[in-house]
């Protein structure tokens, strides 16, 4: 073709296309949906018109006040200022130490290891420290289960630290006391309850792995022999090791090993995003997933997508009550296709379940094909026996000593679950407790609703409690104690390997919280010792010391300190694990014929932890509130999960408030249309509504909890629904920041395909993609930087992304970037730099999803620059797009100019009024911003900018790993690379060079820093997929 | 505008009374003591830091231990009570100004202190405006110095500023970037 005739076409079609504009009297076509969408009404191409403006209706509007009005009072305001201020002088302090510690040097950072224990299980983190305040998280890379990496909790533990709304007051009912008064109360109390022997005294804890606790526990129980320990946990699921007893004849706790793992298969588990082992998980699981023949294959069965389901390459929706029957029919299928040792086991199916027959035979003949190089894993919802009958298959298809291991159960305690409860609570109720110790987390709010907990407590003369905040549980106690927050604390406790990590504080007490040791040390007159005395004293006291721990105490404990991690304290892996078929099918013969009959049919109600606020504890922290949802993208709330088709069946629209009945109690919700979700079920995610908080997460969601009743503590049928009448309008944030704004058809943003068109070397997909990369012709001569130090780029790798949201936590962390409110929201000012685009395809029913992580691409001939009447926003030498605040006047013609969307704009002064234990926590190398200025992604050029300066110093350039964005550091699956393209041997330059890597809006010439690689679908061709 | 610019406006050339009266000259000049004894994280970290009363007191627990111009910094020791310094140079909380790159480049204390060995009180010395800091990053050659006579107050170039300048940017590898992140983050 030459080069008139291509020239002549292009005319022509131009012309076409603006013929067919309605103002030249065209007419619209058909409406189509869009091959990928981000929600429903995108997907019917009914976007409000506000969608298509970045800047909504009321976005730049003050409340009640327009911007004309607000310039009057302004100008008049700063008038009045500059009267009296002109001719003052600054006068400043500068206080130095009166003694320096020897291991500070003003103005540089100090990095502590210490760790973080949810559920009893610890993750190892490191912690900045500048000049004594702890202001950003990291994994400990010497951490077998964070290795470096971590979840966006505890990403977020630093705003929960400064929590100015933290309670403060140790106090006995109302009254103020003083630790020392509550030492001596209780040293009295001891005493009379040494004469019984301790029989009317109960502690409530959490379940933990501590050994310090365990010791505590152990020397209390010998002082009082009658006393006892019972620990309870709202989202503690028993069923994994109970599973292995009825498995393998004795309690065992499974570990996962996902390097070996070829197929997976997951039974309602989101091992990706939930569990103690999650943070290693995601590193294994995308460890396999470059494209090619050793990708792995990822299978999930849940009822609602989760952050393991938007990863699955095939996905089964299923209810959770119908997750039982489906593992049996599983078993079954395996054992017909010669897999020896599952015996009686293959006969417990129950006829075809409500699933694709074809969709079970196929995951069944591909577990078998990979025998020792596949899994199952069950979840924490699951009952006993799910997580059986997959400890029976992993041991039956050889996987034991590949991809799982058992080890013994490391917390204190086996079950942490509702059954655990219900003996304490008749015991209450008989009136026998006189003395109840509450460590747990907030029981009262999150325990089981038939329980009652809250009149309960009444009815004990003596309830002692230690929270964090004055929570529900607080309101009904007699001695309510300030927890001091994790960071503040000393202690011990173990990764789910059994690794020892002990916990050191990184800044005291800010308003003199206790620890749980604090607490039970009073019962053995020791509460005034401290827990680092009580910890060293235990760890000193040990006659058999990790092996390595040679030389003094004193350096052994400083190694430990230092490192994160107490050598040689790892698990061992119980040898000769056995399965017992014949007594497992006999034992689960019965239990899954009462899970069946106890189901029922009917519609099912499901509670779910929530990714933001886990069981409630992090519903006041503003980072989490404000995190859209993973799948949902809601925020500041949560919502009732349902199905397209149920929610037509039952005339439900997103947004209609519901009432959920099930047996005598009732809850109201509104509800929230997701792609994916399984029929007649709904999903109640726990952790909202809370009554009793601080002022951040206080009456945020409703609370599921008051329907989740200690029998069906996960999920159940025989929930009816009715609609109320009234609307709730959500903050959701998928619709925000769209790269179409006016419905055009754009290339996918996200590319996923098959992973069989990467493999064929001249596919349509290769083509489609090599399309979208290599330069773009331009209207400029285009830089060179190929001469300067360093060119940073990114790459995402869309194949490992999971969309887990731990990047956007670190990055707000890392960049004092503020939270703005659930109102604030609603009109499109949310201020996270990074979001994460999730695009759904395919049918509602059963879509298929990519996470798309996107912040500003650092454009190399960017738009935002050309329209700044300021020069705001420039390039630097090494081609980073900067925005210099001080500069800014905030036009935001460059964000209207933007094509990816991801500048933010200072709308209101939302740091302004900050609470001074907030300020400690910001980052003291970045810019808290004020009102009216724009504000995007740096790539993290603060610290660019410290590494360099350190390098050079030493005189060498900075090396590879050596420097990384918050994101990146936090990132789990390290699917975000950062580097230097003029480094050749550089991470970040073989990935830009890959064959997988596209640019996102290409054909617009801007040259992105930030290249994208496309995701592979790891498809099972025996498997139909529409 | 022009008045912004007077060194009146910039605070310069005004000595800051302190709480406790230090000499600069006494310590520099007479007593000959480095000005990294005292600011000792000056090639490692952003700031110089103001010393700690701690190491005041290494010399002073033995020589004018009795001195009552001293009564302040004993009482700060005893007390564990820091000694609140009246802060003399500043440049704008948007900027990140870094010591230790510049002193382990060869920029000489003086070029932005001025010569604080004759000072009775410090004073600001320069204005620490955007266009002052430009004024070396465009030019380095013409106040650079040897690593070596970064702390020296009197060094004068053997020879022409410029020339030795260029050869120290070689010898010292010095590149002084003037993009905006350089500075403001």
């Amino acid at each position: 073709m030459s080069c008139d005739e291509s020239q002549e076409k292009a005319k022509t079609a131009r012309d076409e296309r603006r013929r067919s504009l309605p103002i030249f009297g065209g007419v619209a076509k058909p409406v189509e949906p869009p091959r990928v969408w981000r929600s429903l009404t995108e997907r019917s191409r009914a976007l409000p018109a506000s969608a298509a403006n970045e800047f909504p209706a009321g976005a730049s509007e003050l409340d009640g006040v327009s911007r004309r009005g607000f310039m009057q009072v302004l100008g008049v305001s700063t008038a009045i200022a500059s009267l009296g201020a002109a001719c003052q002088k600054p006068n400043e302090k500068i206080v130095p130490f009166v003694r320096r510690p020897e291991e500070m040097t003003p103005g540089n950072a100090l990095h502590f290891a210490t760790g973080y224990s949810l559920e009893g299980y610890t993750a190892g983190l490191l912690v900045e420290s500048h000049e004594g305040h702890p202001t950003k998280i990291e994994g400990n890379p010497s951490h077998p289960d964070t290795l470096g990496s971590t979840t966006a909790f505890e990403q977020a533990l630093i705003l929960g630290l400064y929590d100015d709304d933290r309670a403060k007051q140790l106090r006995r009912g109302e009254k103020p006391i003083a630790w020392t008064t509550f030492l001596s109360e209780t040293r009295t109390r001891c005493e009379s309850l040494t004469a019984s022997a301790g029989a009317g005294l109960r502690f409530l804890t959490g379940p933990t792995t501590s050994p310090l606790l365990a010791d505590l526990r152990r020397r209390i129980l010998s002082r009082f022999p009658r006393a006892k320990f019972v620990s309870y946990a709202p989202a503690s699921g028993a069923g994994a090791v109970d599973g292995t007893k009825l498995a393998f004849g004795r309690p065992l706790l499974p570990r996962h090993r996902l390097t070996e793992a070829s197929v997976i298969l997951s039974l309602d588990a989101d091992f990706l995003n939930d569990g103690p082992e999650q943070t290693r998980l995601s590193r294994e699981f995308a460890g396999r997933r470059e494209p090619g023949r050793d990708m792995n294959r990822l299978y999930v069965v849940e009822p609602s997508m989760t952050v393991t389901g938007m990863t699955a390459d095939h996905r089964l929706r299923l209810r959770g009550g119908d997750v039982p029957a489906f593992a049996a029919a599983l078993c079954a299928m395996v054992s017909a296709r010669g897999v020896n040792g599952l015996g009686a086991l293959g006969g417990l199916a129950q006829g075809p379940g409500s699933w694709d027959q074809k969709w079970l035979a196929a995951v069944a003949a591909d577990l078998e094909k990979n025998r020792g190089r596949c899994l199952v894993i069950a979840g924490r919802r699951q009952p006993a026996v799910v997580h059986a009958l997959a400890a029976a298959l992993n041991a039956a298809l050889g996987n034991v000593g590949q991809t799982v291991e058992y080890g013994a159960p490391l917390t204190t305690d086996a079950n942490s679950g509702p059954e655990a409860l219900r003996g304490l609570v008749e015991e209450i109720a008989s009136g026998g407790i006189d003395t109840l110790v509450v460590t747990a987390e907030n029981p009262v709010y999150g325990g089981p609703v038939d329980f009652k907990l809250a009149q309960l407590l009444k009815r004990v003369p003596n309830v002692v409690y230690r929270g964090l905040f004055e929570d529900e549980t607080a309101a009904i106690c007699n001695y309510f104690i300030p927890a001091a927050h994790p960071l503040e604390s000393w202690g011990d406790g173990r990764s789910n390997d059994g690794v020892v990590t002990i916990l050191q504080p990184l800044i005291d007490p800010l308003w003199g919280g206790k620890t749980e040791a604090d607490v039970l040390a009073t019962f053995l007159d020791e509460g005034h010792l401290g827990t680092h005395a009580l910890l060293q004293k235990y760890w000193n006291s040990l006659s058999n010391l990790p092996a390595s721990a040679s030389g003094s105490f004193d350096a052994v404990w400083e190694r430990w300190l230092a490192d994160g991690v107490v050598p040689d304290t790892g698990a061992a892996v119980e040898a000769g694990v056995k399965l017992n078929a014949a007594g497992l099918a006999q034992a689960a013969g019965p239990l899954l014929a009462r899970e069946g009959a106890a189901r029922g049919n009917g519609l099912e109600v499901s509670f779910a932890v929530d990714p933001k606020v886990y069981d409630g504890r992090f519903a006041n922290n503003a980072w989490l509130q404000e995190l859209p949802h993973p799948v949902t993208k809601v925020t500041w709330d949560n919502s009732i999960l349902i199905s397209q088709a149920t929610a037509d069946r039952l005339g439900v629209e997103t947004g209609d408030v519901l009432t959920v009945s099930y047996k005598e109690r009732s809850v109201d919700g509104p509800a929230m249309i997701v792609p994916g979700h399984a029929d007649d079920a709904l999903t109640l995610p726990l952790g909202y509504g809370r009554e009793r908080t601080g002022h951040i997460g206080k009456l945020v969601g409703f609370n599921a909890a008051a329907i989740r009743t200690s029998d069906a503590p996960w999920f159940d049928r025989g929930a009816s629904v009715s609609v109320t009448g009234s609307k709730h309008r959500f903050a959701i944030t998928q619709d925000h920041w769209t790269m179409s704004p006016d419905g055009r058809d754009i290339p996918p943003p996200a590319v996923a395909a098959p992973l069989s068109e990467f493999l064929k070397p001249d596919s349509k997909l290769h083509e489609d993609l090599e399309e979208r990369r290599g330069p773009q012709p331009y209207i400029h001569k285009p830089v060179d930087y190929s001469k300067q130090q360093y060119k940073w780029a990114m790459a995402i790798d869309l194949n490992k992304c999971t969309g887990c949201s731990a990047c956007v936590v670190a990055c707000q962390s890392e960049n004092n970037i503020p939270v703005v409110g659930k109102q604030n929201v609603w009109r499109g000012r949310e201020m996270q730099w990074l979001r994460i685009d999730r695009y759904f395809s395919g049918s509602v029913s059963d879509p298929e999803v990519v996470n798309q992580p996107l912040a500003c691409v650092q454009c190399e001939t960017a738009p935002c620059e050309y329209v700044c009447p300021v020069n705001a926003t420039v390039h630097s030498d090494e081609g980073l797009n900067e925005m210099v605040y001080n500069r800014c006047i905030g036009t935001r013609y460059c964000s209207n100019n933007c094509p990816y969307k991801v500048r933010r704009f200072n709308f209101l002064d939302y740091t302004g009024d900050i609470s001074p234990a907030r300020e400690m926590g910001m980052n003291p190398d970045v810019t808290v911003r004020a009102r009216g200025v724009m504000e995007k992604c740096t790539y993290c050029v603060q610290r660019i900018e410290r590494k360099r300066i350190e390098t050079r110093i030493q005189g060498r350039t900075i090396a590879e790993g050596e420097l990384l964005t918050a994101c990146q550091q936090g990132c789990p699956t390290q699917a975000i690379v950062f580097g230097s393209l003029n480094d050749p041997n550089s991470k970040v330059s073989k990935l830009h060079g890959e064959e997988r890597r596209y640019d996102l809006l290409h054909e617009l010439a801007t040259r992105p820093r930030t290249a994208y690689l496309a995701r592979a679908r790891n498809l099972n061709p025996d498997i139909k997929v529409d | 505008m022009l008045y912004a610019r007077t060194p009146y406006a910039r605070q310069m050339q005004e000595p800051i009374e302190q709480p406790i009266q230090f000499d600069h000259r006494h310590h520099t000049r007479d007593e000959g003591i480095d000005c990294r004894y005292c600011h000792n994280t000056v090639d490692k970290s952003p700031s110089a830091s103001i010393p700690p009363t701690q190491l005041c007191l290494n010399c002073h627990s033995q020589i004018w231990n009795k001195s009552p111009l001293l009564e302040k910094v004993r009482e700060s020791f005893i007390q564990n009570k820091p000694i609140e310094w009246r802060r003399v140079n500043k440049v704008g909380e948007f900027a990140y100004f870094n010591h230790a790159i510049h002193v382990n480049k060869g920029v000489g204390c003086v070029s932005c202190h001025g010569r604080v060995d004759e000072m009775p009180a410090v004073e600001k010395a320069e204005p620490l405006t955007m266009g002052f800091c430009l004024n070396c990053h465009r030019h380095p050659e013409r106040y650079l110095r040897p690593v070596s006579e970064v702390t020296n107050m009197a060094w004068k170039p053997e020879g022409d500023q410029e020339e030795v300048g260029r050869r120290l940017i070689v010898e010292n590898n010095v590149h002084t970037r003037q993009s905006c992140t350089t500075c403001h983050r």
